[in-house]
């Protein structure tokens, strides 16, 4: 009971400071850039990142296994996954856009996973045989940080086409109202958002800083891409060995894993695109954020059908 | 235009400072003197000792592999040639990839450039991509491995899908078992055939390209890198000490500077083309030579290996252990507190065809049993008999059937026939069972009538008979393989785990020349191309400037 209220506390607090922070941003993209007020956001992320790990930590000492069972906790994970990527360039102390990025995709998983729509699941579930194995920790954990990383990648991508096509934007943006559409709608709105205050500099700084923010997009965008890359490689291959373990083939064409190799193959496309100088900016941004569609339907979309091997993440509304 | 001034506040790093740091150098330093050469250039920088000098005479022959024929070389007990570097790096590569690429590579010679080059092509490959992700999807949308009538109904030719989509086209191009349809196997093979074409046209002459480094020896070309600087009143060693502090491999020859990082970046994707295709060697092996089967044993029975084994392609041979018998000491499953179940376990003994047994293992899910190249797992299990004691007679054993309710639960059941069992009408008592812990009888009429555990000698009486459960009999479901592709496909995971790693880091190159006091650096990367500059500029920060003119 304790740790049940201590899980409560850790969710509701980091859900406030989440939300503070995209306060904090939203005020500083529409007034100034305030130092002080950027500095306390840096600080609300961090403090965020405790809670979320404080959170799975509980999870895991009071369920005996590691908090990644079903969908409740891996979308917590996601979540806290955010706020890793979030921190790790601040380490190198490199001033990019990702913040922008992680802030309103950690809220909006965190929002989404302590929803009514999931309440039967706060409970931590007991774990059906074939999941216990150590595998579970690196093969999920890795999975959810690649699914997270590319997420974060695919938004920026997304975030340099809709800069590249403003033009057309207004249409684009009326027809979403699904779950995903709301991550576009609210990146649309904030690069929306950016460009006006562009706008109103001077004008022949306009172009230059437009273009050097898409240069800035593409970069990190294939950056973070690369290292969720990886993960899904390490994630992939994992379960492969596991499964070879449990169920006795390291490949099965699973709905999941299948998903999951497409997801691989629509990242490997993205990077090769990147090879070609022609192809960099928008061209591969564009394979980016089908991939973004991609990550959805390998992560929701698979196990809303409840099919195959890994049953075990699915759900009912 | 004024060149940008990098700030130099920092006080001159010392290389005595360099040299306590690194105790091994100083050992290398002093076996290296004595192969300093006569006619080398004399320092220009004498408070530097920790140069490791080393010189060859260029000869015509040398010329294409060490265009370089002095270099000074400033080394940190790290690898000292460049060459050796890449050299390594590629019988690395090899290793890992045990099959080696060489002869598929002499066979593509005898191919008409044309044809590689189409292969080799870059559209042509993520063409071959997005159709496989394509059919992939296919594949999970389509369900899979139905009867022909299933497709017949839901892809009707008087409604088709999207105005075309009927079952011509799922059973004509093999999309009921997609994973296996040669449409599907056929990309992949094109798609490996591009990999290898890719690989000989594009990546081995890119490492060629790298392995070649050189000096740069005018001004124009340094600056004419992505990154270019110059440094008023510094001196080329001092940068080359900070970027060799900084993790790069320096190389000094008179007043140019030449120094790069990150050199596996550069031939990390080759390593992971060479596993994508080890991985599709092994599974290509592991279709056509594995022995799959499973088989459902009651507890305390037996079973030949090579009788449930059945060949999955060509390649398949039998094996020795296929002899071996396999008896099911016994079943059993673990239970939480709640009553669910938390492990299945099966005790197996394996005996020769002596009869002496060899191997004896209790298996569970994720913990299976290898015994020569057979691995036997832990997958399924049901109730095969419940053995019951009416009225103090037998105990008898009564055959148990699997019940299948809405649901992916498992109701298995039984029946005590009660009086006259030969009448149409017979009545009786129900069993049903969930698992091997309770079991739940009901009276002639259908009513619940009480729960019993197996084992637990408690009676209960039904209708005036009493009834002992004396044990529930459950039967293991086992799964029963052979792979010969598991140790490729898994040094191929290695291998592509490794290298998609080492893909992640950028190969940067930096210039420098010493052009009067001033420095003039450039340099370029491949990947990381916002940090380099960032980097850049923190490194040339710590460059210190010359005050005394001295020099």
């Amino acid at each position: 009971m304790i740790f049940l209220t201590l899980e409560h506390i850790l969710t509701h607090i980091s859900f406030s400071i989440v939300s503070i922070v995209i306060t904090i941003h939203l005020m500083t993209l529409l007034i100034d850039e305030t130092v002080g007020l950027y500095d306390s956001s840096e600080k609300g992320m961090i403090a965020t990142f405790f809670c979320i790990t404080g959170f799975l930590v509980t999870r895991w000492i009071h369920s005996g296994h590691f908090p990644l069972s079903d969908l409740y906790e891996s979308l917590m994970f996601l979540s806290w996954s955010f706020s890793i990527i979030h921190m790790v360039p601040k380490i190198g102390n490199h001033k990019n856009h990702l913040s922008e990025i992680t802030t309103p995709s950690a809220i909006f998983t965190q929002g989404f996973a302590t929803s009514g729509l999931l309440t039967d699941m706060h409970q931590s579930a007991i774990l059906v045989p074939a999941l216990q194995s150590q595998w579970l920790m690196m093969h999920v954990s890795m999975m959810v940080l690649s699914y997270a990383a590319l997420l974060c990648g695919s938004l920026l991508s997304i975030a340099l086409l809709v800069i590249t096509f403003r033009k057309n934007i207004e249409n684009f943006s009326k027809s979403n109202h699904l779950l995903i559409g709301s991550f576009y709608f609210c990146e649309i709105q904030y690069v929306n958002k950016k460009s006006n205050v562009l706008r109103n500099t001077s004008f022949t700084f306009r172009n230059y800083h437009r273009h050097q923010l898409i240069q800035q997009l593409d970069h990190w965008s294939y950056r973070v891409i690369s290292l969720g890359f990886i993960f899904l490689t390490i994630g992939i291959l994992s379960g492969a060995v596991w499964a070879n373990e449990a169920w006795g083939s390291y490949w099965n064409w699973d709905p999941k894993e299948t998903w999951a190799f497409i997801t691989w193959t629509i990242f490997a496309i993205y990077l090769h695109t990147r090879t070609n100088t022609k192809w960099q900016g928008a061209n591969s941004a564009i394979v980016a954020s089908m991939g973004f569609l991609i990550i959805w339907i390998c992560y929701f979309g698979v196990n809303l059908l409840g099919i195959g091997l890994h049953s075990y993440g699915s759900f009912t509304f | 235009m004024e060149p940008l001034i990098p700030t130099k506040t920092l006080k001159r790093v010392s290389p005595k400072a360099l040299l306590t740091k690194s105790p091994l150098l100083q050992s290398t330093f002093k076996c290296q003197r004595f192969f300093f050469n006569s006619h080398l250039h004399a320092l220009p920088n004498r408070r530097i000792p920790s140069l490791k000098i080393d010189s060859k005479l260029k000869t015509s022959q040398d010329n294409k592999k060490k265009p370089i024929t002095q270099k000074i070389i400033l080394s940190e007990g790290a690898p000292p040639l460049s060459e050796d570097v890449a050299g390594n790096e590629e019988t690395s590569a090899k290793s890992q990839n045990s099959s080696s690429p060489m002869p598929v590579l002499r066979f593509f010679k005898k191919i008409p450039r044309r044809f590689l080059a189409l292969l080799s092509n870059l559209p042509l490959a993520i063409g071959e991509m997005f159709s496989i992700a394509a059919l992939m999807a296919l594949g999970t949308v389509i369900d899979q491995g139905e009867a022909p009538d299933f497709y017949f109904q839901k892809y009707p030719e008087d409604n088709p899908l999207l105005g075309f989509f009927t079952w011509r086209w799922v059973l004509g191009l093999g999309f009921d078992h997609m994973f296996s349809s040669p449409v599907f196997l056929g990309m992949l093979v094109l798609l490996a055939a591009s990999l290898m074409a890719c690989t000989y046209t594009t990546q081995i002459p890119l490492v060629k390209v790298a392995r070649r480094w050189s000096f740069l020896h005018s001004v124009e070309a340094i600056r004419k890198q992505e990154y270019a600087d110059s440094l008023p009143r510094a001196s080329v060693q001092d940068l080359g000490i900070i970027l060799m502090g900084a993790g790069y491999e320096v190389f000094l020859k008179g007043p140019c500077l030449y120094a790069f990082k990150g050199l596996a970046g550069r031939f990390a994707p080759i390593g992971v083309h060479l596993a994508m295709l080890l991985i599709m060697a092994g599974g290509t092996l592991s279709a056509a030579g594995s022995y799959r089967g499973s088989v459902t044993v009651p507890q305390g029975l037996n079973f030949i290996v090579g009788d449930v084994l059945r060949p999955n392609g060509f390649l398949s041979t039998p094996m020795s252990s296929f002899n071996t018998e396999v008896h099911i000491n016994r079943f059993y499953m673990d239970y939480y507190d709640s009553g669910e179940v938390s492990q299945f376990h099966t005790d197996l003994s394996l005996f020769d065809l002596d009869g002496k047994e060899v191997l004896r293992k209790t298996i569970s899910v994720n913990d299976p049993l290898r015994y020569g190249g057979v691995t036997i797992y832990q997958t399924d299990w049901s109730i095969s008999a419940l053995q019951i004691r009416k009225d103090d007679e037998g105990p008898f054993n009564l055959a148990v059937a699997p019940l299948k309710l809405n649901g992916d639960k498992k109701l298995f059941g039984t029946f005590l026939p009660v009086a006259d069992s030969d009448s149409p009408n017979v009545k009786g008592i129900s069993m049903l069972a969930r698992d091997l812990q309770s079991i739940v009888l009901y009276d002639q009429e259908g009513k619940f009538a009480g729960v019993r555990r197996p084992n637990s000698k408690l009676p209960i009486e039904i209708d005036g008979i009493k009834i002992v459960i004396e044990d529930a009999i459950g039967s293991s479901g086992l799964d029963l393989k052979t792979d010969p592709g598991v140790p490729i496909v898994y040094a191929g995971f290695g291998a592509l785990m490794l290298t998609t790693c080492i893909s992640y880091l950028s190969h940067s190159q930096i210039w420098a020349l010493q052009d009067g006091t001033t420095v003039v650096v450039g340099g370029k990367t491949n990947r990381a191309k916002v940090e380099f500059p960032e980097e850049m500029n923190r490194l040339l920060d710590r460059v210190p400037e010359i005050v005394d003119s001295s020099l």
